[in-house]
C-alpha cells in the first residue's frame, strides 16, 4: 500500500514547514526517520514533527508530507532493549486504530476495530529514543486534541480562530449577572451592574496573578480580558477626544505598535528541534520574511529582519549568529528568498523575484526607451529614480551588470555612466 | 415623563437632559479611569511574570503562546532580562541580545520621521522608557555594547559622530530612500544646498548633511564652494537638463 494514501495529506508552506492547526503546537522534531509497517514500502529519511495533536511526516526534498492524528494511536511501545538490538536502529512502535476501509480513525474503546503496527525508525543517533518515547507518551496522556474538539463544537464546526473560541466565555461572564437580577433597572441599576463587573474583573486579575500555575490555568480568560480591554481603549477616546493627554496618546501608540508584532505561535527552538535546529529555523525564517519583504518592497536589511523575527518569536530570542547561520542555509534549500552581501559589507535579504537578472532587464528597458540609447547612457541617479531604489543600490546594480558584461562604463565629465554592451550581442551573432 | 406646557416645562426638560448628560459623561470617565487602572495592574503583573518566570514560561509551548498574546495585546514587552553579573562582566547572556532587539525596534518605529538616524542619547532614553518595569538605567555604554553585538549581521548599523553628537544609523546606504528625496529636490535646478534640503523636507540638520556627504562619497554629487553667497552647493551632474548637458559635452569633444 502507499503511505501517502494511508496518511492524511499535510499542508506545507513554500519552504516545507508544516502548517499547524489553531491551538496546535510543535513539541519536538526528529530528523532522518523512517516510517515502516507491514505491507508498506518504508518511507525513508524524512523529518518527523511531533505536535500536541498530530504526528507529521515531511519529505523536504519533494516538499510533501502526511500526518497521523494522535487520536488514532491506541498504544505506544518503547524500543526493545536487548543485546541483539544494541546495534540495530532503535524503533518506536505505534499501534494505530483502523477503520473498516483501512485508514486511520480516532480510537474509542467501545468500537472494536482492527489495528496495525507502525514503526518509527530513528536513524539519527543524536536524537535520543528514550526522550522521544517519553515525550510521545506524555502527549498521548494530555490529549490536547480533546480540549480543542470541545471548543470546535462551541463555536461551529471547521477551524475556529483562536480569538473566537477564547472570547466566548468572557462574553457569557458579562451577560451573567445582568440576567440574574432583572429588578435592577434605571440609572442606579446600570451603575450597580457596572460596579459589579469591575469588582469581578479585579478579582479575576488578582486570582490569576497569584503565581504562575494560577496564571496558566486562567490563561485563556486573561487573553480574552486583555483583548476586551484593548478593544475598549482603542474605541473609547474618540468619544472624548478633548480629554486625551499625552500619556494616553503614547500608551495607545504603544499598543498599536505592538499589535503588529504578534506572530509565530510555534517558534523553532533548540529544545524542540535539537539537531535540526538551524535547518528548521532557516525554513521558518523563510516563511516569516515573505510578508515583511513585500511591505518593504522586496528588500530588507538583515538587522531589521533580526528585530522583526525575534519580536514575532516573543521570549524565544535567537542570537545574531543563529540568524546568520539560518540565512546562509537558504542556499541549500529551495526557498523564495536569498541573502545578499554588498561590497560595502551590508547584508540584506531579498526575494528571488528581485534578482540581478530581473533588475537588469528593467535597466535594459530604460536604456532602450530613450531615443538615443547609445549616446546618453544611464547613470545611477536615473536608475534610482526610475526603479524607486536608493542611489547607492542602483550603482551597485549597475556595477553588477557591468561585471557580467551586460553594460559598459564611461567615466566622463557627467560622472559614471553606463551603456549597453553591444559586443555581447554582436559576439553572439558571429558565433 | 409627562411633558409640562409652557416655558417652565421646556426649561426643566433642558435641565433634566443636561443632568443626564453630565451623569453619562461622569460614568464614562469613571469607566475609562477604572479600566486604565486595571490595565496598568495587568501590565505590571505581566511584566513581573515575564521577568521572574522566564524559564518556566519557555518550557510550556501552549502557555508561552498565550502569554505572548497577552503581552502583545496589553503592550508589554516580554523581553525583560536583568543585566546580571555575567552580562556586566563578560557581555554574555540574553541581556544584550534583548537590548539589541529593542534598539532596532525603536529605530524601526522612528524611521519614518528621522530617516534612520537617531541621537544616541535619545535612543537611550526611549529604551529606558520601554524597559520602565525594570527600573534599571540603560547607559550609553550598554547601547553601544548591544549594537556591537549586531555587527555580525553586516555593516550599516553603526554609531558614528556628527559634530559633537553621537548618532546611530540604522539604514544601510543601499536601502536609504533619503537620497531619492534629495534627488527629487535637485531636479528643479540641478543642485541643492543644505538649507534647501532642510527647509523642503523638514529634516534636522544632521540628516541632510549625512545624506549629502554620502552622495558625495558615492560620486553622485559634486561640491561647488565658489558661489558668491558662500553657501556650498551640491551639484548632480546627470540630472536636470540632461539633453543640454549632453550637447555641451558633445561640443566640448568637437572642439
Amino acid at each position: 500500500m502507499d503511505w501517502m494514501k494511508f496518511l492524511s495529506p499535510l499542508k506545507l508552506t513554500s519552504s516545507a514547514r508544516p502548517e499547524l492547526l489553531a491551538n496546535e503546537f510543535e513539541r519536538f522534531v526528529v530528523g532522518s526517520a523512517d516510517l515502516e509497517a507491514e505491507g508498506f514500502n518504508p518511507l525513508k529519511a524524512g523529518i518527523i514533527v511531533f505536535t500536541n495533536h498530530r504526528i507529521l511526516w515531511i519529505d523536504e526534498n519533494n516538499c510533501r508530507g502526511g500526518f497521523l492524528h494522535l487520536a488514532s494511536v491506541i498504544q505506544v511501545y518503547p524500543p526493545k532493549k536487548s543485546l541483539k538490538k544494541m546495534f540495530s536502529t532503535p524503533r518506536i512502535n505505534l499501534q494505530i486504530c483502523l477503520s473498516s476501509s483501512g485508514t486511520p480513525c480516532p480510537y474509542s474503546q467501545a468500537a472494536s476495530t482492527s489495528s496495525m503496527l507502525i514503526h518509527i525508525a530513528l536513524r539519527n543517533s543524536t536524537s535520543s529514543v528514550d526522550t522521544t518515547f517519553s515525550k510521545l507518551t506524555e502527549m498521548l496522556e494530555t490529549k490536547a486534541w480533546h480540549v480543542n474538539a470541545e471548543s470546535h463544537e462551541h463555536s461551529r464546526r471547521g477551524l475556529p480562530s483562536q480569538d473566537e473560541s477564547s472570547s466566548l466565555p468572557a462574553v457569557q461572564d458579562l451577560a451573567g449577572p445582568s440576567r440574574i437580577r432583572p429588578a435592577m433597572a434605571g440609572v442606579s441599576g446600570i451603575l450597580r451592574k457596572e460596579q459589579e463587573q469591575w469588582e469581578e474583573t479585579d478579582k479575576n486579575l488578582q486570582d490569576a496573578f497569584v503565581d504562575l500555575k494560577a496564571l496558566m490555568s486562567k490563561a485563556k480568560e486573561m487573553v480574552a480580558l486583555a483583548e476586551k480591554m484593548r478593544a475598549k481603549l482603542m474605541t473609547a477616546p474618540t468619544t472624548q477626544a478633548g480629554s486625551m493627554d499625552d500619556e494616553d496618546a503614547t500608551s495607545r501608540q504603544e499598543m498599536q505598535d505592538w499589535m503588529l508584532s504578534v506572530g509565530i505561535a510555534s517558534p523553532v527552538t533548540k529544545e524542540t528541534a535539537g539537531a535540526l535546529y538551524h535547518q528548521q529555523l532557516s525554513r521558518q525564517l523563510a516563511d516569516f520574511v515573505v510578508v515583511p519583504l513585500q511591505k518593504a518592497g522586496g528588500m530588507l536589511a538583515l538587522v531589521d529582519v533580526y528585530c522583526l523575527f525575534n519580536r514575532a518569536r516573543g521570549t524565544e530570542l535567537i542570537s545574531p549568529e543563529d540568524l546568520l547561520r539560518a540565512c546562509t542555509l537558504w542556499e541549500k534549500i529551495d526557498v523564495p528568498v536569498i541573502l545578499r552581501k554588498f561590497d560595502s559589507g551590508v547584508m540584506i535579504i531579498q526575494s528571488k523575484s528581485q534578482s540581478d537578472d530581473e533588475i537588469f532587464s528593467r535597466i535594459r528597458s530604460l536604456l532602450t526607451r530613450t531615443e538615443e540609447p547609445s549616446f546618453v547612457g544611464i547613470g545611477a541617479t536615473e536608475v534610482a529614480r526610475a526603479l524607486g531604489m536608493a542611489p547607492a543600490l542602483a550603482k551597485e546594480q549597475l556595477l553588477a551588470a557591468e561585471q557580467k558584461g551586460n553594460l559598459c562604463r564611461d567615466d566622463g565629465p557627467d560622472g559614471l555612466r553606463f551603456y549597453l554592451n553591444f559586443f555581447k550581442d554582436i559576439g553572439g551573432e558571429v558565433c | 415623563m409627562r411633558r409640562r406646557p409652557g416655558v417652565a416645562g421646556l426649561q426643566s426638560e433642558a435641565v433634566l437632559r443636561g443632568q443626564y448628560k453630565a451623569l453619562g459623561e461622569n460614568v464614562a470617565r469613571i469607566r475609562m479611569d477604572l479600566m486604565k487602572d486595571q490595565l496598568s495592574t495587568f501590565r505590571n503583573q505581566l511584566e513581573d511574570f515575564a521577568r521572574k518566570h522566564k524559564n518556566d514560561i519557555k518550557k510550556n509551548p501552549v502557555f508561552r503562546a498565550q502569554f505572548h498574546s497577552m503581552c502583545a495585546t496589553c503592550g508589554v514587552d516580554p523581553l525583560a532580562s536583568n543585566k546580571g553579573f555575567w552580562a556586566e562582566l563578560l557581555g554574555i547572556g540574553d541581556f544584550y541580545y534583548e537590548l539589541g532587539v529593542q534598539i532596532v525596534d525603536i529605530c524601526l518605529a522612528t524611521r519614518s520621521h528621522n530617516g534612520g538616524l537617531i541621537d544616541l542619547g535619545e535612543l537611550c532614553s526611549l529604551l529606558s522608557k520601554k524597559r520602565r518595569a525594570l527600573r534599571e538605567p540603560i547607559s550609553e555604554d550598554d547601547c553601544r555594547r548591544a549594537i556591537s553585538k549586531l555587527e555580525i549581521l553586516g555593516s550599516g548599523f553603526e554609531v558614528f559622530t556628527i559634530g559633537k553628537k553621537k548618532m546611530v544609523r540604522s539604514v544601510p546606504t543601499e536601502l536609504n530612500k533619503d537620497h531619492n528625496h534629495i534627488l527629487e529636490i535637485a531636479q528643479a535646478r540641478g543642485y541643492v544646498t543644505i538649507e534647501d534640503v532642510e527647509n523642503e523636507l523638514n529634516w534636522p540638520s544632521g540628516r541632510a548633511v549625512d545624506s549629502l556627504e554620502l552622495l558625495l562619497k558615492e560620486g553622485l554629487a559634486m561640491v561647488d564652494d565658489g558661489h558668491s553667497d558662500g553657501k556650498r552647493r551640491y551639484w548632480f551632474p546627470c540630472i536636470g537638463s540632461m539633453s543640454s548637458d549632453a550637447i555641451d559635452a558633445e561640443s566640448e569633444y568637437n572642439l
